[in-house]
């Protein structure tokens, strides 16, 4: 499963007046993103306690300092597999909706300023059944995939889970 | 929010208190108080309402409130007497106007009363017609019955006039004792310290002993000396003091005053038997010898004033006398309800004689004001918002962790470090626990929070039924969790509702079995054994068990040939599908039946019970754990992960290996304990541990239904108290656990939820396993 666009690369030199501001961050070879403001801190990985028949891609819960969050793998709930989690892995910790959670990635790579109009639509070609990516954004290196952190967490809690059990 | 929603909620809040003081007050009165302060407090409470709404534009809250405060003036002022006023029709008023509050809250249309307006207006007029108005057909008909033409009663007409006035310029008050504080450092903070003194002895003069006089006259470094008046007078037994006069004749001018000196002198008139030896003892930790002197004064004039320092000075400005004893006078109605011993200035300029007849009126006027001044200081208390109270909550829970973390890992420590670490974290676990004992004593909330919602539910029900009912609260002012407090309502709603529907028999039912009419529900709630205990007792009929045993025999729940003592039938009345309403009375259930209040109570941690006697009454006993905020619990360890079982629901720890394991037909493994066939399940299994697992201990629990099961785990960790962590807040329902918690290495565990995980057992691809489980209490029960 690649990125497979047969679109024309966007150049960002062109001048915008609403930006985004993105905090992009990377699992394995692809570069996801999501706006700054949802990101509450970053920290290093962390021993998680698993819950009893979670979701896959639900690592478990940590304490950040007093509050009890969820950790989900952003590698498994793109089907992946699982993260083989060690001190250099990084948790993003994130707000969405009134909830708070934490992002186990690989790494945190930039913070990048991209106009709105520089967001495309994900074309039908990419399968991502769940809908966990709202959109793309084309930088000169690198295509990043701006998250639905709604959609990634949204069956925490529940017992069905995200359709990750496709072969990947 | 913007500052005036703000307002206006804080104003809403006011008024649930308001609200429960006017019941509470009206409460008093319809039970025969005669005490006029009461019909003041219920006055000042609608007054209160009324301006806020006036405030805020609640406009027929207004209006209502201002013919209920009208009617209430006829009281005050005498013009109906208290016995004589309808305090039945005036508690519906009450509840119109919570009704009319909770409207303009809700910003929902108000529902006229016109019916209670027109009954108020008719309060005063004559009695005939109030009580012709004031249609009073449940409760306590005596007390709207009219009576002749009321003559004032007397002694509330002067006394119903303080209640408004009882303020008397409060900011005033401060403006002067910043003010004297500024100019005289401490001297007011001497005063502060005998307001907690008991009171002296009213008649010392009628007291053994002899008179002794002190004469204390400090260095001016006693305060850097770190010693407070107070702290000397503090030394001597508070019933031997007759009277303690400071002198603040040597208090320089204000330019050159350095408020870290101390320049106030005093003279101490004791009676006592305390020999000078003793006397002298008193002073070593506080005093240098130099700094006091005792002389016995025989039959020394008391209320003399010392003239020698009287003349000592001649630069005290007299603005400061004068402040200060302004400030006692003041003083004395507001926050000092004992005036003895009382402090008064010698006050060197201003003329002696005229600073203390002046004090003295103070005292006198001091003393009818006492008792308000008593019940207003009560209720001194500060408005804080729950949301930080919690936040403090969540802090000291995490200081707990981190300490129990210090003290891991201290331990690996070389031992000289180890050896004065470890004192300071002994320390540290000490102060951690005891703040967080005070940060839950500040959580905690008196139940009369859910109390004083039941006599409204008991009114209405009353009316509903026809039934006369008396409500008794007992240890209102127990004080619960605010987690319980707001777990309390439901439950003791139905329990009440329950008592009052089925409990309590019509008033002819009763006159015909020999009883009062009116029927009695008691509510009292106590702490019994680190747990608040509420129950509800009435005056019924008691549980009719024969048609309960029949009920429950044809619902199968009971074998047909099987016998139960009466005890166990009573239970029964918590059985699912049992509702109380189909089996003891015939009027239609009220949607609830006790079993749903018994899941709900157990949920809690809680226990309910039942007595009954059949013909005297039933008595429902609540048992529920003072807070929800930190449970004990056995830590135990299962493969690679660790758990919490809270130890309500332990009842015994074994060896697996001592306990035979069987297997049903169906492939259950279950245990023999105590005679009874367990079932047994292996929380590595359930729960999904991650790791080996190797079982070696066996507890024993209890689930909600009262059945016990076996759960395997590897090995317990300990027993400690744990913060209980939501994990519904940032995830969500996890099934198998209640909550989680956070252990002493920073690490989560979940807290396991017996019932929820034996669900899960049943659920998690054990295809039986439900059907053993039913088939087993089945067993239970019928063994």
């Amino acid at each position: 499963m690649s990125l497979e666009l047969g679109e024309k690369h966007f150049s960002s030199a062109q001048p915008e007046s609403a930006a985004r501001r993105i905090v992009t961050f990377k699992v394995g070879d692809r570069t996801f993103g999501i706006d700054v403001g949802m990101v509450r801190e970053i920290k290093g990985w962390q021993a998680t306690t698993p819950l009893p028949h979670a979701a896959p891609h639900v690592r478990g819960v940590l304490n950040l300092r007093g509050v009890i969050l969820a950790v989900y793998d952003l590698r498994t709930a793109i089907g992946l597999g699982q993260t083989d989690a060690t001190a250099t892995h990084v948790i993003v910790v994130v707000d969405v909706e009134d909830k708070t959670a934490g992002l186990l990635v690989d790494s945190v790579s930039d913070i990048v300023d991209v106009p709105v109009s520089a967001v495309r639509p994900v074309p039908d070609l990419e399968r991502d059944e769940n809908g966990l990516i709202e959109g793309l954004v084309l930088l000169d290196s690198d295509i990043v995939a701006l998250l639905d952190l709604a959609a990634v967490v949204r069956d925490g809690g529940g017992d069905a889970g995200l359709k990750t059990a496709r072969a990947a | 929010m913007d500052p005036l929603a703000e307002l206006k909620q804080t104003f809403f809040q006011e008024c649930e208190e308001l609200l429960g003081a006017l019941e509470q007050t009206l409460q008093a009165l319809d039970e025969g108080s005669s005490d006029s302060e009461d019909v003041n407090a219920a006055f000042r409470a609608i007054h209160s309402i009324k301006g806020g709404a006036g405030a805020f534009g609640c406009t027929e809250l207004v209006g209502f409130a201002h013919v209920f405060e009208a009617a209430l003036d006829h009281l005050r002022s005498g013009r109906v007497a208290i016995e004589d006023a309808p305090f039945t029709l005036f508690l519906r008023c009450a509840d119109a106007v919570a009704d009319l509050v909770s409207a303009a809250r809700n910003d929902e249309p108000a529902t006229e009363r016109p019916d209670l307006l027109e009954a108020l207006a008719q309060v005063g007029k004559s009695p005939q017609d109030a009580a012709a108005a004031a249609p009073a057909p449940a409760a306590k008909a005596p007390a709207a019955a009219p009576a002749a033409p009321a003559p004032a009663a007397p002694a509330s007409a002067p006394a119903a006039a303080k209640g408004d006035d009882a303020p008397p310029g409060i900011a005033a008050l401060g403006g002067l004792l910043a003010m004297v504080e500024a100019k005289t450092g401490a001297a007011a903070s001497s005063n502060d310290g005998w307001d907690d003194e008991p009171a002296a002895p009213a008649a010392a003069s009628g007291k053994p002993g002899r008179d002794v006089r002190l004469r204390i006259a400090p260095e001016s470094d006693l305060f850097r000396r770190v010693i407070e008046p107070r702290v000397v007078f503090g030394s001597l037994p508070a019933d031997d003091v007759v009277s303690i006069r400071c002198d603040l004749s040597h208090v320089p001018p204000l330019e050159t005053l350095d408020v870290s000196d101390c320049f106030m002198r005093f003279d101490v008139v004791l009676r006592t038997e305390l020999s000078i030896e003793d006397l002298h003892s008193r002073f070593d930790f506080t005093l240098a010898s130099e700094e006091y002197e005792i002389e016995i004064a025989e039959q020394a004039e008391v209320s003399e004033p010392a003239p020698a320092e009287a003349e000592a000075t001649a630069e005290v400005p007299s603005a400061v006398a004068a402040d200060l004893s302004a400030i006692l006078a003041k003083l004395g109605p507001a926050s000092e309800p004992a005036p003895q011993p009382d402090i008064q200035p010698v006050a060197a300029v201003a003329a002696p004689t005229a600073a203390e007849p002046a004090a003295q009126r103070a005292a006198m006027r001091a003393a009818p004001a006492n008792e308000a001044a008593g019940r207003q200081r009560q209720a001194v208390s500060v408005r804080v918002d729950l949301d930080r109270i919690d936040k403090l909550m969540n802090l000291v829970g995490e200081i707990v962790i981190t300490q129990s973390m210090l003290v891991e890992g201290v331990r690996s420590l070389p031992y000289d470090v180890y050896a004065k670490t470890a004192e300071g974290i002994a320390t540290l676990s000490r102060q951690t626990r005891e703040l967080q004992d005070h940060v839950m004593a500040v959580r905690a909330q008196p139940v009369k929070a859910v109390f004083q919602r039941m006599p409204r539910l008991v009114r209405e029900l009353a009316q509903t039924l026809g039934k006369e009912v008396r409500l008794v609260l007992e240890g209102e002012n127990t004080e619960v969790d605010k987690t319980i407090i707001e777990e309390l309502a439901d439950p003791l709603t139905h329990m009440i509702r329950n008592s009052m529907d089925h409990g309590l028999e019509t008033p002819d039912e009763r006159v015909e079995a020999g009883k009062p009419r009116e029927g009695t529900i008691k509510l009292v709630a106590e702490h019994r054994a680190g747990r608040i205990v509420i129950s509800v007792t009435d005056d019924g009929r008691g549980i009719g068990r024969d048609r309960l045993l029949a009920k429950a025999r044809s619902r199968g729940l009971v074998g047909a040939d099987e016998k139960l003592a009466p005890e166990e039938i009573d239970q029964l009345i918590f059985a699912a599908g049992l509702s109380t309403a189909e089996v003891i009375s015939d009027v239609s259930g009220r949607g609830v039946g006790m079993d749903v209040v018994r899941r709900n109570v157990e949920s809690l941690g809680g226990r309910i019970s039942v007595d009954s006697e059949p013909g005297r009454g039933c008595k429902f006993t609540l048992a529920l754990p003072l807070t929800l905020a930190v449970l004990e619990g056995m830590v135990i360890r299962c493969g690679d992960d660790r758990y919490v079982i809270p130890i309500a629901s332990v009842i015994e720890t074994q060896h697996l290996s001592s306990t035979p394991i069987e297997r049903l037909p169906f492939g259950q493994e279950v245990l023999r304990w105590r005679g009874e066939v367990t079932p047994l399940y292996r929380l590595g299994d359930v729960m999904g541990s991650s790791g080996q697992t190797n079982e070696n201990i066996v507890i024993i629990a209890e689930t909600e239904r009262g059945n016990n099961v076996g759960i395997a785990v590897d090995e317990i960790l300990g027993q400690q108290q744990v913060v209980v962590k939501s994990l519904e807040a940032n995830y969500g329902a996890v099934n198998g656990a209640s909550a989680a918690t956070i252990l002493g290495d920073g690490l989560v565990a979940l807290i396991l939820d017996i019932d929820s995980m034996l669900r899960l057992a049943a659920s998690g691809g054990r295809a039986h396993s439900a059907d053993i489980k039913n088939t087993l209490s089945d067993l239970k029960l019928a063994g």
